[in-house]
């Protein structure tokens, strides 16, 4: 077949010249280049709406040169002909700081202003009893039958968060009744700071191969954290802020630049990189603050991310839908992630191959399909009108999401769980391991970065969707950081829309819709690009 | 016997290696050995695919059976067969009776999962967990919820695997970070951990080197002083050298002859096994 | 060990444990949760919608105002307020999107597929790939603001009449959204095209341009083609880039007109998404017909996507 077709081709070969081979070549380029180009000129020109940089001195643009700009590049330059590895390494530390000085914003939020620091750690002390407790009942695993230890943990979890009322209190009562309570920053440090204290020490032993200096590294986390509390205040700096960037930000970053350099000696000019940009931030923030010279009257700017939604555009902010973006993340995050796995795992490792299994196989393609928008409706329809829940919460906003982004979880979780060799289950069956005892010590561990790395690029869908919340009727305006599940809840995307359609008018056109829109995508910028080292990291280790 | 095995095959490097292998391995089974695996015959599907044909064999307690034939004669298929490994692909099917000291793994009641706890399995390919060589031997104790003192079990598995002096001092590396043949003798090390009756083992040292192929070979004969062990191998010298009884499998799924190593490799009934150890075809 | 011992342990039935149970069923129940997402989706848009048609409506035991079906599926006048529902006047504005931004994204798709899968170096994919991925990830509200903001008064010098609210403007930025989308699955045809057949040609002294339009597009067009209907299918459910660039007003226009794409008008889901931002009350007339258009939408893009699939999975036969 192949040959007949081919001597019909040659027909028409040879009068095709080279320039049009090149013009075509060139064609080609730039349609694929018309799209980008295209968004990046967008972006340039939001970013220029929100940021303002032209109407900063011309002292401040010079000051930045000379202290950040300048020495980034002569660094940089010298370290791209000598060690491109160092290179890639400062610059992931500095990404590395960025992306989490971002995500301690959001810790920040969610742990002082939505749930308040004690009520957070009162939980903390009775998850941590459960959590014991469970632990605990593990090791007598052989002798306890299953059901009785299932039971028994279920009763544990529920006794010590939710007592019995009347005769028992719970455990987060009790602490929050305790006659002297931690102050606030205290709290915060044990959780937050204890937390990174645990992974870093771990991090720290695994990679010097040493215990004690995983301990060392952990407990100077700690102490770090709580140095920071107490020197803050004395500096201007609110010690319950400086706690979080410290734990969330500050210290696991540097975790990261030390261990690559104990694991890689020879990436250690990296860290000059990284330095280099951080401290010339740094000098030129002092510096052009000793020197007076303004910056830019960016729109995107401290009060915009602090303050909520106002008739004028300069004193519009974000906040409350910050907040709800957010809560919906973390309601989306704890639906979609155990039931798209779940379903995932079932049609990997356990679906006979029958009609029902393909059924559901090409179900879940069409539901990916489905417009987002019907997704809203069925929000609207179910959530609302069949079950009686008031519209526009928290948690009909972040099921319907979660409904929303569950085909895309599903998907990319089994392809992650089809990369697992083969090998591997057979070498487990092969041992008289069950199905469940397969999957959870050989399928899971193996593709937990797969699956991981599809559920936030999944959230990085949800976290931009604006439609179905506008279907489940979750209101325009906000003026108060959603606190429960029940909270009528706004979000970034839904700011956005309400400002650029509502309040239409040039100041909101100019000013707010671009910083919204600026902070969104910083957001989504973020996300994706963890979701992309991850894999990185993760194609190359296997 | 000279004559009878004239070494034409390739994998046949030297003519002294099979009667070395016979005088070695001398057959230390008598006729009253108890038998502990009985197939009737066993036939296998893959969907339209008739992968064995009427397979029935007695295999004795504490010894070295080996089988051999070309690849795609059913060898390892047939091995699969006896610790249910084929139920785990959809398309397979088995008929026939395959007795566990007088038990019938195919009958309804029979749990494959607590099967293969009695009979480990090794594979062709190394395919240690990418977990530390501690929590490698231990991972059957673990899932099969056996108690006990697991650093003398570890200790105990990996000298018998004869790896314990390579990896002492390493238990808590991956098991990823072995040679091929350390991989190798960490899978069985975990596969006898759990201290199964039979151990199967699908051309364990194929992916071999040839230093690392005569360490395992060495663990396989004296493994067999304790346990049953069933190896296929598609290396005539080898199943010479360490097998006690032999089975030969030729083309179409078939079991052409089974009888001590020595009577196959020596005096075949068959022709056809004759031409086939002899190297004129296969 | 005697037999006894060994019959009760082989028999032991680990499969039915309750742990192994336990985990089963829920992993089978999040499984069966999408078909239970389906029945809802296709249960609600049908009990809703037909308690809106006045044919329909007695037998759901719906009293009260209703419309007539016929009037809906073939009126060319949408007004809430006067009563009319003709659903034509949005399929029409939808239509215009699609094919406008069909237009923009089915070319410069194709042609990035080709580019991508015969002609650029690993390297340069390498960037291209994570940078068109980019256009996909873009939420579309911001889509959608770009078009009002910066697009339409672009467009203005050259047509200057162009409306605030315009076809053009929203079709261009949906046109750009949905580019990875035929490109990525194009190029995964172009892929499979097996090299023999590049080989054949180039060994014929073919060029690269006659390889690739001569053999590669041909050999892939099943694939091509249902990247096509894929990514038309999004185009027809995209929601906030046309709800904020496309307009308010619904009006029947002609596709095929160019010079309607000047002019704004309201798409389904635009229309949807301004009923809810409108002060109804549930249970009346404009909620129901909420959930007629969202009928129409679900029906129109299950065809597309059932059509799709069909295409893909032929291909994926024939190599």
């Amino acid at each position: 077949m192949a040959t007949e077709q081919d001597s019909s081709y040659a027909q028409g070969f040879g009068q095709v010249s080279r320039t049009a081979g090149l013009v075509f070549r060139y064609l080609l380029l730039a349609a694929t280049m018309f799209g980008i180009v295209t968004l990046a000129v967008l972006l340039v020109y939001v970013a220029n709406d929100a940021i303002q940089p032209l109407t900063a001195d011309a002292g401040w643009h010079l000051t930045f040169f000379l202290t950040l700009v300048l020495p980034t590049i002569l660094v940089g330059g010298a370290l791209y002909r000598r060690n491109r590895e160092a290179l890639k390494l400062g610059g992931m530390v500095v990404g590395a700081l960025l992306v989490s000085l971002l995500f301690s914003g959001g810790v920040a939020i969610v742990f002082v202003d939505i749930i308040p620091p004690l009520t957070g750690f009162s939980y903390a002390v009775g998850l941590a009893v459960a959590v014991a407790g469970t632990v605990l009942l593990t090791k007598y695993e052989t002798q306890i039958p299953f059901t009785a230890r299932v039971a028994a943990t279920g009763l544990l979890f529920f006794l010590s968060l939710f007592g019995v009322p009347g005769y028992f209190h719970s455990i987060p009562e009790l602490v929050q009744q305790a006659p002297v309570v931690p102050t606030d920053w205290i709290i915060l440090t044990l959780v937050l700071g204890g937390l990174t204290a645990l992974v870093v020490g771990q991090y720290i032993a695994r990679v010097r191969e040493d215990t004690k200096a995983g301990v060392a590294a952990g407990a100077s986390a700690l102490v770090l954290t709580a140095l920071g509390a107490i020197v803050g205040p004395f500096v201007g700096i609110d010690a319950n802020a400086l706690v979080v960037v410290t734990a969330v930000s500050f210290v696991p970053t540097a975790a990261y630049a030390g261990g690559s350099v104990i694991t890689r000696e020879e990436l250690k000019p990296g860290l000059v990189f990284a330095a280099t940009v951080i401290v010339g931030a740094l000098v030129g923030a002092v510096a052009v603050d000793a020197l007076g010279f303004a910056g830019p009257q960016a729109w995107t700017d401290w009060q915009f991310l602090t303050s909520s939604h106002s008739g004028s555009a300069e004193n519009a902010g974000l906040y409350p839908a910050i907040g709800g973006s957010i809560l919906l993340m973390v309601t989306v995050a704890a639906l979609s992630f155990p039931l798209g796995v779940g379903a995932a795992v079932y049609l990997e490792e356990y679906a006979p191959d029958n009609r029902f299994t393909r059924f559901i196989d090409v179900n879940i393609s069409n539901l990916a399909g489905v417009p987002s928008v019907v997704y809203g409706l069925l929000g609207l329809g179910v959530f609302v009108t069949y079950l009686g829940q008031a519209t526009g919460t928290v948690l009909i906003g972040g099921a319907t999401l979660a409904l929303l982004i569950l085909p895309i979880v599903i998907i990319s979780s089994r392809e992650a769980i089809r990369s697992v060799p083969n090998d591997m289950r057979q070498a487990s069956y092969g041992m008289g391991a069950t199905r469940w005892q397969t999957v959870r010590n050989v399928v899971l561990p193996e593709a937990f970065p797969g699956i991981l790395t599809g559920t936030i690029l999944a959230l990085g869908r949800a976290i931009g969707e604006t439609a179905p919340l506008i279907m489940i009727g979750a209101p325009n305006v906000v003026f108060n950081l959603p606190t429960e599940l029940s909270s009528k809840v706004s979000a970034m995307p839904l700011q956005v829309y309400a400002w650029s359609s509502l309040f239409a008018s040039e100041d909101f056109y100019t000013k707010a819709v671009p910083a919204g829109v600026v902070v969104l995508l910083a957001v989504l910028l973020a996300m994706n690009s963890i979701a992309i080292v991850l894999r990185n990291k993760y194609e190359s280790e296997t | 016997m000279t004559g009878t095995n004239d070494p034409t095959n390739d994998e046949m490097l030297v003519e002294t290696d099979v009667s070395d292998g016979l005088s070695a391995a001398e057959s230390s089974v008598t006729d009253d050995a108890e038998t502990v695996i009985e197939s009737k015959d066993i036939n296998v599907w893959y969907g339209d695919d008739h992968a064995l044909t009427d397979i029935s064999m007695e295999i004795p307690e504490n010894s070295v059976t080996a089988m051999i034939g070309p690849s795609g004669c059913g060898k390892s298929t047939f091995l699969r067969c006896i610790n249910r490994m084929n139920d785990l692909i959809d398309v397979a099917r088995v008929e026939g009776d395959l007795t566990l000291r007088g038990k019938n793994v195919y009958d309804d009641d029979v749990d494959p999962v607590a099967l293969r706890r009695r009979v480990g399995m090794v594979f062709q390919k190394p395919n240690p967990f990418p977990k530390s060589i501690y929590d490698n031997v231990v991972y059957g104790l673990k899932i099969q919820g056996i108690d006990g003192d697991y650093d003398q079990i570890v200790e105990d598995s990996l000298k018998r695997a004869a790896l314990w002096d390579e990896v002492k001092d390493r238990l808590h590396e991956s098991g990823l970070d072995l040679s091929g043949g350390q991989q190798q003798r960490l899978c069985i090390a975990r596969a006898i951990a759990t201290d199964p009756e039979v151990l199967l083992m699908d051309e364990p040292a194929s992916a071999l080197d040839p230093v690392a192929t005569s360490q395992i070979e060495d663990l396989v004969e004296e493994l067999a002083e304790d346990y049953t062990v069933v190896i296929v191998t598609h290396n005539m010298q080898q199943a010479a050298r360490i097998s006690d009884k032999t089975a030969v499998f030729l083309t179409g799924g078939e079991l052409v002859e089974f009888d001590d190593t020595q009577k196959i490799f020596e005096n075949p009934e068959s022709q056809r096994v004759e031409d086939y150890i002899t190297g004129k075809f296969g | 060990m005697s037999t006894d011992d060994l019959e009760a342990d082989l028999t032991r039935n680990t499969e039915n444990a309750p742990r192994e149970l336990l985990t089963r069923s829920f992993f089978f129940l999040c499984a069966a949760l999408s078909v239970v997402t389906t029945i809802s989706i296709v249960g609600l848009l049908i009990t809703e919608a037909s308690k809106f048609f006045s044919l329909t409506a007695p037998l759901m035991g719906v009293a009260g105002e209703t419309a007539n079906l016929v009037d809906f599926l073939t009126g060319t006048t949408w007004q809430i307020h006067s009563k009319e529902f003709g659903v034509m006047a949005l399929i029409s504005a939808t239509l215009m999107v699609t094919i406008g931004s069909a237009i923009i994204a089915l070319p410069l798709g194709v042609a990035t597929a080709i580019y991508l899968s015969e002609y650029a170096s690993p390297q340069a994919r390498s960037i291209l790939k994570p940078a068109l991925e980019i256009l996909a990830g873009v939420p579309t509200v911001v889509y959608g603001f770009f078009a009002l903001i910066y697009i339409t008064p672009a467009l203005r010098v050259v047509f200057p009449n162009i409306g605030t609210f315009n076809m053009l403007s929203a079709s261009i930025v949906v046109g750009i959204m949905i580019i990875p989308m035929v490109a990525s699955i194009s190029e995964d045809a172009m892929s499979a095209v097996p090299d023999e057949l590049r080989q054949a040609g180039y060994g014929m002294g073919a060029t690269k341009f006659d390889v690739s339009t001569g053999i590669v597009v041909p050999a892939a067009l099943s694939g091509i083609f249902s990247s096509f209907i894929l990514a038309l299918s999004r185009a027809i459910g995209e929601t906030m880039a046309v709800t904020v660039a496309a307009g308010a007003q619904a009006k029947f226009l002609n596709p095929l007109n160019p010079a309607s794409y000047l002019e704004g008008a309201l798409p389904m889901t635009a229309a949807m998404v301004q009923l809810l931002t409108g002060d109804i009350t549930g249970g009346g007339l404009a909620y129901r017909s909420l959930f007629a258009i969202g009928l129409v939408l679900f029906v129109i893009t299950l065809i597309m996507n059932i059509i799709s699939d069909f295409v893909a999975r032929r291909y994926r036969e024939v190599y």
